[in-house]
């Protein structure tokens, strides 16, 4: 398969290079980076460039590696009318993404209490295998979840009205019906609003030092000000509901692709026509499944402020803990593009809109809408703002984190997650986490350098870097 | 009964696989069944204080798998448990494959027990399911 390098930080396969290719596909990332992405990239945004209904390219971000039918960083866009939509390309995590929490608190102030704060995070948000939450919900109230999202969280006490002014889509997606959710996701997830989960999600302490300021305006703007501020970081998703909202509806388009005549080069992209009741149904079922990620999220962000009012002895109000932004990696939306209206998929890649755009809150419109990027918990992150560039080139997508280099089976034969907790503490890292296996199969060996990955997006132009986040307390499933 | 079970290193980059082979059909069931448990929590720092029967009659020996698989997921979600062990009893009749079985474990204590990955799904990814006279295999691929 020939890939030919196009721009700086940006390469294509033509549609001649895999038969049933509808349009190219593209990969942003730099020469390092592309060497770097195992094969598994290259197959599967092909496989997604063959795609009904597909539009200009198959993209995948710089973060890209192997996924379930599309690759983890995979954005792709289907006409609304003659197009498909398909769990594979939002992933069994849905709405899996970051929330960013900014405090006025310094390293200083924070380092002689982290041990105290880490435990009492800890104690507060449940995490790993089987955990469930602190708020208990009944049906009706899970519905309720379904379809307001974090805004239930905000009338329940978990949160702030201002919150959900800085949350995609306000925290709370139109078209979720809980009709279309099974009983079995339900039981699911009636247990773990307020959860963490295990894998790659986790919550963060962090620091952000003057050095590593990009863009102090674009930082001053988000309430970022650099000087050693402390800010925490949110990554999970919808836990145990969306992937059965995933898991039932694969197996719905697996018989509904034979009935409408699709046929895909791999099972994980069963996927039927967006217009399709299948399609529709499975849109209202991911849409309530993304706003229990979102409500989740705002309740841990809730325990978050307890915790941190707790061990500093003053109200989340008094520390400045406002929420500086919260973006979906793991999603399906209409959005409206010359073309018309879009079924944008992103799997693994963050919505990076423009300067200007009506769906940025208008207090972040004159820099773009912030993007939080997750690394290894070894080596930071990064904010960053969404451009001009982005929207003309990646349906106004970019990167989400590092992306995997290491299978999880490898990266535990390559460390032991006691030795490692042990070493990133001597670097001054901080983690508590429920499973040592786990944490060893997280080690920062297994991924990419965030750094690398970040610089390839920024010289694409599709995102600016804002500020870099080093970790020093991180809390593990 | 002889069945053996192993971690596929480089198939799931960022989830986990296993293979299993075995004698027979019910041994690979048994096979990937103990492989799924110990993916989720070391099954010896697991009690037995609670017990769920569960019964499936399916003709297609991969989606029997697949579902009973899938039951041990749901399972640990929707009662938050992890399991010790699981008895299978699986037979043949009429070209129906039919399993009676006890899933057996206890309610997540992360003092207590070993956890391990909160497997989340199991998947069609690269899913195989084989027979041929005395060997059978199989392949998972499960969503951490």
């Amino acid at each position: 398969m020939q890939v030919k390098q196009i721009a700086e930080a940006l390469w294509e396969i033509a549609p001649s290079e895999k038969p049933g290719m509808l349009v190219p596909a593209r990969i942003y990332g730099t020469p390092e980076i592309l060497q770097s992405m195992d094969g598994g990239v290259f197959e599967q945004v092909t496989n997604v460039a063959c795609l009904p209904g597909i539009r200009r390219y198959a993209l995948c971000m710089p973060d890209g590696h192997w996924g379930y039918g599309f690759p983890i960083g995979g954005v792709a866009a289907f006409d609304a009318r003659s197009g498909v939509i398909s769990p594979g390309g939002v992933g069994y995590d849905i709405n899996c993404g970051m929330r960013l929490i900014r405090t006025d608190l310094t390293l200083d102030e924070v380092q002689p209490r982290l041990e105290r704060l880490m435990t009492e995070l800890f104690r507060r948000i449940p995490a790993g295998v089987g955990a469930g939450g602190f708020v208990k919900l009944d049906r009706s109230a899970l519905e309720q979840v379904m379809v307001t999202g974090s805004r239930w969280c905000v009338e329940q006490g978990f949160g702030w009205h201002r919150d959900v002014e800085r949350i995609e889509a306000g925290g709370c997606l139109a078209g979720a019906d809980p009709e279309k959710v099974s009983d079995h996701a339900v039981s699911r997830g009636i247990h773990q609003l307020g959860t963490l989960g295990s894998g790659n999600h986790y919550l963060e302490v962090q620091v952000v030092s003057n050095d590593r300021m990009f863009d102090p305006h674009a930082a001053a703007v988000m309430g970022i000000t650099g000087h050693d501020q402390v800010v925490v970081m949110i990554h999970c998703g919808s836990r145990g509901f969306g992937h059965q909202v995933a898991s039932d509806y694969l197996t719905v388009f697996e018989k509904a692709m034979r009935r409408y005549g699709i046929a895909v080069n791999d099972q994980q992209l069963a996927c039927a026509p967006f217009s399709s009741p299948e399609g529709q149904d499975y849109f209202a079922a991911m849409n309530c499944a993304a706003n229990m990620a979102f409500a989740n999220r705002q309740v841990i962000m809730h325990q978050v402020r307890e915790a941190f009012a707790t061990v500093f002895g003053r109200s989340a109000e008094a520390l400045g803990m406002e929420l500086v932004y919260d973006v979906a990696h793991n999603i399906a939306k209409v959005e409206r593009y010359p073309e018309g209206e879009l079924v944008v998929h992103r799997k693994g890649a963050t919505r990076a809109l423009g300067p200007g755009s009506p769906d940025v809150p208008s207090c972040y419109r004159e820099i773009g809408q912030p993007v939080i990027c997750g690394g290894s918990m070894e080596t930071g992150s990064y904010l960053l703002v969404g451009t001009d560039a982005a929207m003309r080139e990646t349906f106004g997508s970019t990167m989400h984190g590092s992306g995997r280099t290491m299978s999880r089976a490898q990266a535990k034969k390559s460390v032991r997650g006691d030795r490692l907790q042990q070493q990133m503490q001597q670097r001054g890292i901080l983690v508590k986490a429920v499973s040592m296996s786990g944490l060893a199969e997280e080690a920062g060996l297994a991924y990419k350098n965030i750094s690398d990955v970040v610089e390839s997006v920024d010289r694409a132009g599709i995102t600016k870097k804002v500020a870099e986040l080093r970790p020093i307390g991180n809390i593990k499933g | 009964m002889a069945f053996s079970y192993r971690l596929l290193d480089d198939v799931a980059l960022a989830d986990l696989a296993f293979e299993v082979a075995g004698d027979s059909f019910p041994d690979v069931v048994q096979g990937a069944t103990d492989a799924l448990i110990e993916t989720m929590a070391d099954p010896v720092t697991v009690g037995a204080t609670w017990s769920q029967s569960i019964h499936l009659e399916v003709t297609d020996p991969a989606d029997l798998l697949f579902r009973w698989l899938s039951e041990l997921v749901y399972w640990k979600d929707a009662a938050s448990v992890v399991f010790s062990r699981a008895v299978l009893d699986l037979r043949e009749e009429r070209g129906v494959w039919k399993l009676d079985a006890t899933l057996v474990g206890a309610p997540v204590d992360r003092i207590a027990q070993v956890l391990r990955a909160d497997v989340k799904g199991v998947t069609k990814h690269l899913y195989d399911v084989k027979g041929d006279g005395g060997r059978w295999t199989a392949r998972v691929v499960v969503d951490v």
